[in-house]
């Protein structure tokens, strides 16, 4: 057979499975067992979890009998799904839809589920109102952050009549969570005149130059030393933000203004982890002790800005326009009991990618998340 | 047949279009252009002007008035806001646009003697005006692609969504084989369907004003990327 | 023993045949003459072939296709030659190449029968009952993987694989007991030779097979016709179906047709929510588990091997990627008037019910590729849809073709099963339908 120019993993794939089954013929009930174990095996070795349809077994997380060796836990999360009314746009609902579907389906239910901002598009309370309503289809509890899609057609009312607080911080299982609202914009609106509807939908943009770059603040910047101050330095720490906290691409807001302070707050702890929305894109960096990871969107993916990706990021493919959902998704994170952070972004219709901290901290080369075949230009 | 109006006439003679009195001129919908890699409509065809296709039926244009009076509005789209144009500069000054070549290289040098007494014979004077009016349809096209309703989308989504500062957008690679499309696409026929499927909207006929100001703004954003044609 | 039986048949159907022959259609109506499996004999398949392929220089790059890109998908060394395409023909209709001489190629692949057999799984050796739909063996030289989960990557490497499958033609995995049937032959070793310039060997089976189903191009049809400047071709129905293709159908997204590629698919894999009609992939996923993890479910461990539902999973047995999971092959498009029923399990009787499913968007499930959503295609719009689909069969099927039209029209007007106007208007969106479900079924 090995004459035919095209011989591949199916030819392959077929030899195996013809000589599984002749062998199913001849065998009796022990043997069979060994060679569906066999072929069970062989399926999880390629990287998929034959049978559990858990996206991804995360490194360290077995030992050689298949025990979970690492206690850890496991968390979820969907970010970004820029929801019309659903009589607008039915596509976003769908997708934030088959998000809730997606982490009520997993057989290892996380801690908590993440709502990484920009539940909304425009900012209406009809809009968070439906997104209200189906994220409340979560089995596990929910954490949400707000994005700036949420925030200025009314500067956070509904948001906060529904969600509580933008800013909040707790401890889970030795480490401290803390969210941030990191989306703050100087006033560009009040000298421009402009209603509610036209400040929301110049923050909704990304390339327009009206808009103010994002910021922590310094009233959050000083709420979040705080909340920080009773953590000893080796203390894990997770900080969730909605814009990146390192600066990126001043044109589209993949920015925040005050990060380089934000990180000082943040440099004494050995572990920080921050997890980022607005980005809807792969995207992985480390600034000295901080680990960053931005999230995918349910909605729709961003190309990559002609600047300014970190070099430790490697992209995702390119998206395919003709399907709606490609390039996004959802996805999780597993907190080792080191307090290290490996993540998941889980591609609609892709295979899931897994970015280790072995390979975001440590740069374990042999970690790296496999390259697009489809480069971005 | 609409009858044309002074600028029409103008701006028709002045592009050297030949008036067609009983043909419309139309852009070919999806499901035409791909008849016309298959050969159909070969019979029928006249080729008007370049890239022009008259056909004598079966035109799908929703507006009839629009594809009869085709080169007028090809013509004269820098004049759909009418005098006052202060939005133009708005538009500039809200969204990072490329900027446009210079033109320097062709300004007379005072003083010298070029080649003709017309033609060449440029002055900076000469090199703003195109600016202005290249920057014109430029900045209409910036509009359009940062609305939704200005698009005629239905479900809120615009160009920019996806697309920031035209990034992805690939124009210089068309003409290319889209394979989700199964043919060779123009980027205005990738631009409709996008239009028609991610945004719910009707198809623009080729020469819309709002089609042409919108491939005007994704080339004038995707100035200095190498010209590929093909390239995936 | 078995080929007197077929020499038997050879002589009562002689008459027959020209009977079959001289009506004007090329699947002539002839109930009587079935034989095992449902089959037509295979001397009838035979003259009827011969009747569709006359005045057709079968070793020719086909009209209208691009012969540079045509010789690309030959693969090397098994280059399309008279002697190779006979001697594929006679394997074709060759029963010894079965466990109990009852089954050969032209079985589930019947010239008569849309060179497939129109029911929703095919039969093999002892009547057993396999999976999947049987695809048709013509235009298959544009498929860049075979079977409906692309498990094989030639046409010629698919032939010789259903030989060996224990519920098709069931014979042992041994080169020598495959051949054993035909090897001394005298016309078979005279064929090999010339062909290969070999003695009778299982490779040269599937290489010869290859050769001749890659010669079964039936592409004239009335919608190439059309789009080659024949005004009267195809109704107006299916004009306007060639535009809702293109545009709101979003079919042109998978179903690619091109000069240089006519018959439709992509060939890529896609999950559209087929198999998740009658197929919980969780629950599924979870029976797998437990049985090929754990000794005490040996009933399931039966159950899942020899019926093999794993099969349903799609593209994921091949890759072993969970995002295939659920996925096929997109489906080629020619004939398609006279290749139902549809789909890879064959659930789908009508065309009607293939545009009513992709009009709602499919069935949601978690591995449902993104670019199925709800069309929001009027009534009108779906036959018309339909009516392009049914001009896209071989003006040598005609006959054939408005049968099944005028049948598929009358069962959808009976029964539309797939078709979901709440979903496909959007009124509904199809994860809240499908968060309803899961609700019921957890109750």
């Amino acid at each position: 057979m090995s004459r035919y120019r095209r011989e591949n993993l199916e030819t392959q794939v077929e030899r195996e499975r013809t000589e599984f089954f002749a062998a199913l013929n001849n065998l009796d009930r022990r043997s069979f067992l060994k060679v569906a174990a066999a072929s069970c095996a062989a399926a999880t070795a390629a990287g998929a979890t034959f049978g559990s349809f858990q996206p991804l077994r995360f490194v360290g997380a077995q030992d050689a009998a298949g025990n979970a060796s690492n206690a850890g836990f496991k968390v979820a999360y969907i970010s970004d799904s820029h929801l019309y009314v659903k009589e607008k746009n039915d596509r976003f609902a769908n997708a934030l839809m088959r998000a809730v579907d997606d982490v009520n389906a997993m057989e290892e239910q996380p801690d908590f589920v993440f709502y990484g901002g920009d539940l909304a598009q425009l900012g209406r309370p009809e809009e968070l109102q439906l997104g209200y309503d189906i994220l409340k289809e979560l089995k596990a509890p929910l954490k949400i952050m707000v994005g700036e899609h949420d925030w200025y057609y009314d500067m956070g009312e509904k948001w906060k009549s529904l969600f509580g607080e933008p800013q909040w911080s707790f401890d889970h299982k030795g480490v401290r969570f803390v969210c941030l609202m990191s989306v703050l914009e100087e006033d560009f609106w009040t000298e421009r005149k402009m209603t509610p509807a036209e400040r929301m939908s110049t923050v909704a943009g990304l390339d327009n130059r009206v808009q103010r770059p994002f910021q922590v603040g310094e009233a959050s910047r000083k709420w979040l030393e705080e909340t920080l101050a009773d953590c000893p330095d080796d203390k894990p720490i997770v900080v969730f933000s909605h814009s990146p906290l390192y600066q990126l691409y001043k044109d589209w807001n993949f920015w925040t203004e005050d990060a380089e302070e934000v990180q000082a707050i943040l440099s004494r702890f050995e572990k920080v982890t921050v997890i980022h929305g607005h980005t809807h894109q792969l995207l992985t960096n480390q600034i000295d002790n901080i680990s960053f990871h931005g999230l995918l969107s349910t909605a729709w993916p961003w190309p990559y800005a002609p600047q300014g990706t970190p070099e430790l990021t490697v992209p995702m493919n390119r998206s395919d326009p003709f399907n709606a959902m490609d390039g996004c998704g959802d996805g999780e994170f597993r907190v080792s009991a080191e307090g290290l952070v490996d993540k998941v972004y889980n591609i609609w219709n892709r295979k899931p990618i897994l970015v280790p901290a072995a390979y975001v901290r440590d740069g374990d080369e042999s970690q790296m998340p496999p390259r697009p075949n489809i480069p971005n230009y | 047949m609409k009858k044309l109006d002074w600028k029409s006439f103008l701006f028709g003679a002045a592009l050297g279009v030949a008036p067609i009195a009983t043909v419309a001129v139309v852009s070919l919908t999806s499901s035409e252009a791909t008849a016309q890699l298959w050969g159909r409509f070969r019979s029928q065809a006249v080729v008007a002007a370049p890239g022009q296709v008259v056909v004598c039926s079966e035109t799908s244009v929703d507006d009839g008035a629009k594809s009869e009076n085709a080169e007028f509005v090809a013509s004269s789209t820098q004049w759909t806001r009418g005098f006052d144009d202060s939005w133009v500069a708005e538009e500039l000054e809200r969204h990072p646009i490329k900027k446009i070549d210079d033109n320097k290289t062709v300004w007379n040098i005072k003083g010298s003697q070029k080649e003709g007494h017309t033609y060449g014979n440029y002055t900076e004077a000469d090199a703003l005006l195109w600016k202005k009016e290249t920057e014109r349809l430029v900045a209409e096209g910036s509009l359009i692609f940062h609305s939704a309703d200005l698009l005629g989308s239905k479900n809120g989504v615009s160009c920019d969504m996806c697309h920031p500062d035209a990034e992805g957008t690939h124009a210089e690679t068309y003409p290319k084989y889209q394979v989700q499309l199964g043919r060779v696409a123009l980027l205005r026929d990738m631009s409709n369907w996008c239009l028609t499927q991610p945004c719910r909207g009707e198809a623009m006929s080729g020469d819309d004003p709002r089609m042409r100001a919108l491939e005007a703004y994704m080339h004038a954003m995707r100035s200095g990327k190498p010209m590929k044609y093909g390239k995936h | 023993m078995k080929n007197t039986t077929l020499k038997r048949w050879r002589n009562v159907v002689a008459a027959l045949v020209v009977g079959a022959l001289s009506a004007s259609s090329a699947f002539a109506q002839d109930a009587a003459l079935k034989s095992e499996h449902g089959a037509t004999p295979e001397p009838i398949q035979e003259a009827v072939l011969d009747k569709l392929l006359e005045g057709v220089d079968v070793c020719a790059p086909p009209k209208g296709v691009d012969e540079e890109y045509w010789a690309s998908l030959i693969p090397e060394g098994n280059e399309i030659t008279p002697e190779r395409f006979a001697l594929g023909k006679k394997l074709y209709f060759e029963r010894r190449l079965s466990s109990d001489g009852t089954v050969s190629c032209a079985t589930c692949h019947d010239i008569k029968r849309g060179f497939g057999d129109a029911r929703a799984t095919s039969e093999g050796v002892g009547d057993q009952i396999g999976n999947r739909n049987a695809p048709p063996t013509f235009n298959v030289t544009f498929l860049h993987t075979m079977f409906w989960d692309g498990r094989s990557p030639t046409v010629e490497h698919q032939a010789m694989q259903p030989i060996v499958n224990p519920i098709e033609m069931g014979m042992p995995l041994d080169p020598e007991k495959i051949i054993a049937g035909i090897k001394d032959d005298p016309e078979y070793k005279a064929m090999f030779q010339a062909a290969y310039g070999r003695d009778v060997n299982y490779p040269d089976v599937g290489n010869a097979l290859g050769v001749f189903e890659r010669c079964l191009v039936f592409l004239d049809n009335p919608f190439f016709r059309y789009m080659n400047g024949d005004e009267d071709a195809i109704s107006q129905d299916a004009k306007e179906g060639w535009k809702i293709f293109n545009n709101q159908g979003r079919c042109a997204s998978c179903h690619q047709i091109s000069p240089s590629n006519p018959v439709g698919s992509n060939n890529k894999f896609h999950n559209i929510g087929v198999a998740a009609h009658n197929q919980d992939f969780e629950t599924m996923a979870a029976r797998a588990l437990a049985a090929l993890e754990s000794d005490a479910s040996e009933a399931a461990v039966d159950e899942l091997a020899l019926n093999s539902d794993l099969s349903e999973l799609g593209r994921f047995i091949v890759t072993k990627n969970p995002t295939d999971i659920g996925a096929y092959r997109t489906s080629p498009l020619t004939n398609v008037g006279v290749s139902g029923p549809y789909m890879h399990d064959g659930s789908m009787e009508t065309l009607w019910d293939v545009v009513d499913h992709y009009n709602k968007g499919g069935v949601p499930n978690r591995y449902l590729d993104g670019g199925i959503e709800p069309l929001n295609l009027t009534d009108r719009q779906v036959d018309q849809l339909v009516a392009f689909l049914f001009s896209l069969t071989d003006v040598r099927f005609a006959d054939e073709n408005a049968k099944e039209f005028a049948k598929q029209r009358s069962a959808a007007a009976k029964s539309r099963p797939e078709r979901d106007v709440e979903v496909s208007t959007r009124r509904v969106l199809s994860f809240e339908k499908f968060d309803a479900t899961a609700a019921k079924k957890g109750e």
